[in-house]
């Protein structure tokens, strides 16, 4: 009876109902995730004069010495609607990658990207890993400033074989009421703007709110939020773990750096 | 619980903008904010006066900062345990998932500026080891100038040398090596020649954060770099990173 419980506790639903409840929450889960490559919900820019450089390790082969590995890229709008598939082999190390209006198709907005690492060789099943990169974001040509990976979101097999867990499980939980509060630890009067990136990290719909205005992200959705001379920041969300990716703006300046 | 650093140097000034409130509740206005530094080989603690900004926040500003001074939040009463011999766990106001951070600003002088939220948590400070962490992922070959920040702090109040190494994984070798020291934030500018992908900043002997600066044109980027266990989620992670760091102690031994 006690297993059954635990089970059903555990299961997508009950989960929801446990976050729902304030009852032992669940903000982050890996249960169910095997043999995968977890990636980020990365913004890119390429809107109002930005441009972006992502920088990537291979992980496989620096841990792993899996040598043959690559990694392919998925970039999103707004909108979660695909713009490209980008695959890339003969990795180093550390890697780059530009990302500017060209390489997306002429599109100058901004939206998500995924990056996946894969091999053919066999893999064991218990092997996760994260690639949390870094990125840069350089307005007006100047500087990059850079900032890593804010939320894990999705995964993939590593074997790049295709299954149904993958489209269907998330990492990052949801409630059913708004009760995931999240208060950013940084004083915001002092900047001429600041920018808020938030990405849905789940296959879910959000809804989150900063101060009395409500926000909604639809299933792979982003949003720039911009505000002005706030002391604090507070989101409440019904996602429990929603960390926006910050730009704050002063004079011609601009700092970057997750929540 | 979490310390707050902040950095001295003649090209940048910093300040710490310390929230008084946990990430996902209010603000405790029971907590003071003090200053740890070395006196005499035991740890010298100080309160620290009118330095809110509001009910929210308190600002570290420059002129309270130095390479060997750190500071965290606690009670009157927490302070009833506190060793000068050694730094003592004295509360969990700020163990929180995610984790409790400050904003750590640097300002270039005459220019721009950057931050990224900063904290060093007590358990780091527990532990001797090894940094590994790969330099072209975070300096910037586009930049006038890079430098790499190591911030560390342990437990006994020690100023101790030791040593960052620029290692060539894919050929084993040494390029540059810089002495550093224990319970302090050391800045090292990054000669261009380093910025590869096969080449890792590595410690010998103390952990410690890796954080970088980049500069051109008068803006600025700074960021720290995950420690390599965020690489790996499943429970082969020690194993591999002992594997890996194994290897490159092999380099700089």
């Amino acid at each position: 009876m006690k297993s059954l419980i635990s089970k059903i506790a555990n299961t997508n639903i009950g989960i929801k109902i446990r976050n729902s409840l304030g009852f032992r929450p669940i903000p982050i889960s890996f249960r169910g995730v095997i043999k995968s490559s977890v990636s980020d919900a990365f913004c890119w820019r390429t809107d109002s004069n930005f441009s972006t450089i992502f920088k990537y390790t291979d992980i496989l082969n620096l841990f792993y010495k899996i040598d043959n590995s690559y990694v392919e890229f998925h970039f999103y709008t707004n909108k979660n609607k695909l713009i490209k598939r980008l695959k890339f082999n003969n990795l180093n190390y550390s890697n780059s990658l530009t990302i500017d209006s060209k390489l997306l198709n002429g599109i100058k907005d901004y939206g998500t990207f995924y990056i996946y690492h894969f091999s053919d060789q066999k893999i064991k099943n218990n092997t996760i890993i994260a690639n949390r990169c870094y990125l840069g974001y350089s307005k007006n040509k100047q500087l990059h400033s850079f900032v890593h990976g804010n939320v894990l979101a999705k995964f993939k097999n590593l074997n790049n074989l295709k299954g149904k867990q993958q489209n269907s499980l998330d990492i990052i939980k949801t409630s059913y009421i708004n009760n995931g509060n999240y208060k950013i630890q940084n004083y915001f009067k002092d900047f001429d703007k600041t920018e808020l990136f938030f990405a849905n990290p789940t296959s879910e719909k959000i809804e989150f709110l900063i101060g009395k205005n409500k926000y909604i992200l639809l299933k792979g959705c982003s949003k720039i939020i911009e505000t002005t001379n706030q002391n604090s920041i507070n989101i409440k969300s019904n996602c429990l773990f929603l960390r926006p990716t910050i730009f704050n703006y002063k004079n011609e300046f601009i700092d970057v750096y997750h929540g | 619980m979490n310390y707050f650093f902040g950095l001295k140097s003649n090209f940048f000034t910093s300040q710490i903008t310390v929230p008084r409130f946990q990430n996902r509740g209010d603000a405790n206005l029971n907590y003071n904010l003090y200053e740890l530094s070395i006196e005499n080989y035991l740890w010298s603690i100080k309160k620290l006066e009118n330095l809110e900004i509001n009910d929210d926040f308190f600002l570290i500003t420059k002129d309270k900062i130095d390479n060997d001074k750190i500071f965290f939040l606690a009670t009157e009463k927490d302070l009833n345990n506190f060793d000068k011999s050694k730094l003592t766990k004295l509360n969990s106001f700020t163990d929180s998932i995610p984790s409790y951070r400050a904003n750590l600003k640097i300002n270039l002088k005459g220019g721009g500026f950057s931050s990224y939220q900063s904290e060093y948590p007590h358990n780091m400070t527990l532990k001797k080891g090894t940094i590994l962490s790969s330099v072209s992922s975070m300096a910037n070959l586009d930049a006038e100038k890079n430098y790499v920040i190591i911030k560390n702090i342990f437990t006994e109040p020690i100023k101790e040398k030791f040593n960052i190494f620029f290692v060539d994984i894919n050929n084993k070798k040494i390029l540059d090596n810089v002495e550093i020291q224990t319970n302090y934030t050391n800045l090292i500018e990054i000669n261009k020649s380093l910025i590869k992908p096969e080449i890792f900043l590595v410690t010998d002997k103390y952990i410690g954060i890796p954080i970088f600066i980049s500069e051109k044109k008068l803006h600025l980027s700074f960021e720290h770099t995950h420690p390599p266990h965020e690489y790996i989620l499943s429970d082969d992670k020690f194993i591999k990173i002992t594997e890996l760091k194994r290897e490159i102690n092999e380099i700089i031994n």
